[in-house]
């Protein structure tokens, strides 16, 4: 793997929330293709890393790196990065004013200037994709929670994008509603996406990561597979947080 | 996720708005409007003269009073738009300027304000030079700028009564409008900038294609009580001589000498306006919440 280019490349970030340092020197690299699972306690640093990423935070140091661009860097267009990263909220965030169509199609058509029509073909295709098509004329007040977040993996596929970027995507949603929301993502490993997932659901993990990433306290403590997290964390507070939540 | 609370703009200077639970409201509405037509409808039938002879006198005052309160709130909502972007504007200077107009035009009374900018300014502006003069002065200056700078300076050195009370208007519920745009806009739920801008859309279209669109619907109701507010206020502009409703019928009793009739006719007619008005906009309020389940 080491001789592709990584995708994303982060390199001892910095980021302090007042004298907390959220992220506290965080390096990590993601190859194409990979899919990696970013675990760990809440107030870790692991949703402010993700989020660092399409720069929604700002980190006070270091490098990140897209698809060889600088997310920092004064000659590269922000906003042109963020369409290469599909972002899924915990909250789903989808555009309440709009149709569940109009949130896919939005954003093409304003920015890559697809045609509308093509644009909707595409759109129909995700929704069928996600399973949800017949609902692509309702406002997504109308949709369960997780349906809500089937549409908004929908509206970030969209765009095309080269890496996805998941927060927390079951944490808002009741029990029963999960399950369909992960089925979704896997077919989207499946596929050969690449995917980077803060989510404590360690069956998806299991299923999908190719690396599972510990994060504490703003670092990162221990990376492997998911296999050496069931069986043998190294680190005790590794240890003790698989221990919690399984 | 946390709820998103629903977030109401409380504007106690217009009409009541009734709402569909509100039944006491409700009621009161219905009585008021009934009671209002009642009378004008008792009063021209009984006395015709003068009570028809007024009804028939007003109408023109009516529509410069639409026109003076249209205006004004088209300059306010432009105004309070940049005013409102201003005042959550991340930068220092900008937002200095926006949170001092405010404060300004806040602390100064309306007619205050109308005379100020009617008879304060309108005195400078008179002693701008002679549109002639200016044209002479600048012989050498291209042909489209010369014609442009002596249109300014006469149209200010003879400024219309109109002119005055729109900018005075417009200027003074700018702020107000300020304030309600940005309520609106802090209202939508910070989600939703971070949804549009993940997807690749820069700050101006996030705000004008993602926030704007919902905050509208947090803003109309404030705004439709503004506008009812501004209405109300109208009547200030017929100091003014502009001959608003409330200015004919000073006029007609001047003439005739009949205050009573014709102030009572004047107060019944606005009386019915904002009546009519804040049903429209609460009907309005709910054609906005089209996309919001109950």
């Amino acid at each position: 793997m080491s001789a592709t280019k990584p995708i994303v490349h982060v390199s001892n970030v910095f980021k302090y929330f007042g004298q907390l340092a959220a992220l506290n020197n965080v390096s990590l690299d993601i190859y194409p293709g990979e899919k990696v699972v970013i675990i760990g306690p809440s107030g870790s640093g692991k949703s402010t890393l993700l989020r660092s990423i399409n720069r929604l935070e700002e980190v006070d140091r270091g490098q990140i790196v897209v698809d060889g661009m600088d997310l920092y860097a004064k000659e590269n267009d922000i906003n042109a990065i963020r369409m290469e990263l599909g972002m899924v909220f915990q909250s789903f965030n989808l555009f309440p004013h709009k149709t569940v169509m109009q949130n896919l199609t939005m954003a093409p058509i304003r920015l890559k200037k697809i045609p509308r029509p093509q644009a909707e073909d595409n759109a129909r295709r995700l929704l069928k994709k996600v399973g949800i098509l017949e609902k692509a004329g309702v406002y997504p007040t109308m949709l369960s929670g997780g349906q809500q977040q089937r549409v908004a993996i929908a509206r970030a596929l969209a765009m095309n994008p080269r890496v996805m970027l998941f927060d927390e995507p079951t944490s808002a949603l009741d029990p029963e509603m999960i399950g369909e929301v992960l089925d979704v993502m896997v077919t989207l490993a499946r596929e050969g996406m690449t995917m980077i997932c803060v989510t404590h659901e360690m069956g998806f993990a299991r299923e999908v990561a190719d690396r599972v990433v510990f994060m504490d306290q703003g670092q990162i403590l221990e990376v492997g597979t998911p296999e050496h997290f069931f069986e043998a964390p190294e680190h005790p507070r590794a240890k003790k947080f698989m221990e919690q939540i399984l | 996720m946390p709820d998103k609370q629903e977030v109401r703009i409380d504007v106690s200077d217009g009409a009541a708005i009734p709402r569909k639970r509100d039944i006491g409201l409700f009621s009161a509405w219905w009585i008021s409007l009934i009671g209002a037509l009642g009378c004008i409808a008792y009063l021209c039938l009984a006395k015709p003269e003068p009570y028809l002879d007024i009804l028939k006198f007003l109408p023109d005052g009516i529509l410069v009073t639409f026109e003076v309160t249209i205006l004004s709130i088209l300059l306010a909502l432009f105004l309070g738009l940049i005013t409102g972007l201003g005042r959550i504007s991340k930068n220092r200077t900008i937002n200095l300027i926006a949170s001092t107009y405010v404060e300004v035009v806040r602390g100064i009374p309306l007619l205050v304000q109308l005379f100020y900018i009617y008879f304060a300014l309108g005195q400078v502006f008179s002693n701008l030079p002679n549109p002639a003069d200016v044209a002479e002065s600048m012989a050498a200056w291209p042909g489209i700028i010369v014609y442009v700078v002596v249109g300014v300076v006469g149209f200010l050195k003879d400024m219309p009564p109109l002119v005055a009370a729109v900018t005075a208007m417009g200027v003074c519920y700018g702020a107000y409008m300020g304030e309600v745009f940005r309520a609106g806009i802090e209202s939508i739920d910070k989600g939703q900038t971070e949804a549009a801008r993940s997807l690749g859309f820069n700050r101006r279209q996030t705000m004008f294609l993602v926030i704007l669109p919902q905050a509208w619907r947090t803003i109309l109701p404030p705004v439709g009580n503004e506008f009812i507010a501004l209405l109300k206020d109208s009547s200030l502009v017929s100091i003014l001589a502009v001959a608003d409703l409330l200015r004919r019928g000073r006029e007609f009793a001047s003439v005739t000498f009949s205050y009573f009739e014709a102030y009572t006719m004047v107060a019944l007619i606005y009386l019915v306006i904002t009546l009519i008005l804040s049903k429209g906009v609460s009907a309005m309020e709910t054609r906005l919440n089209y996309y919001v389940r109950d």
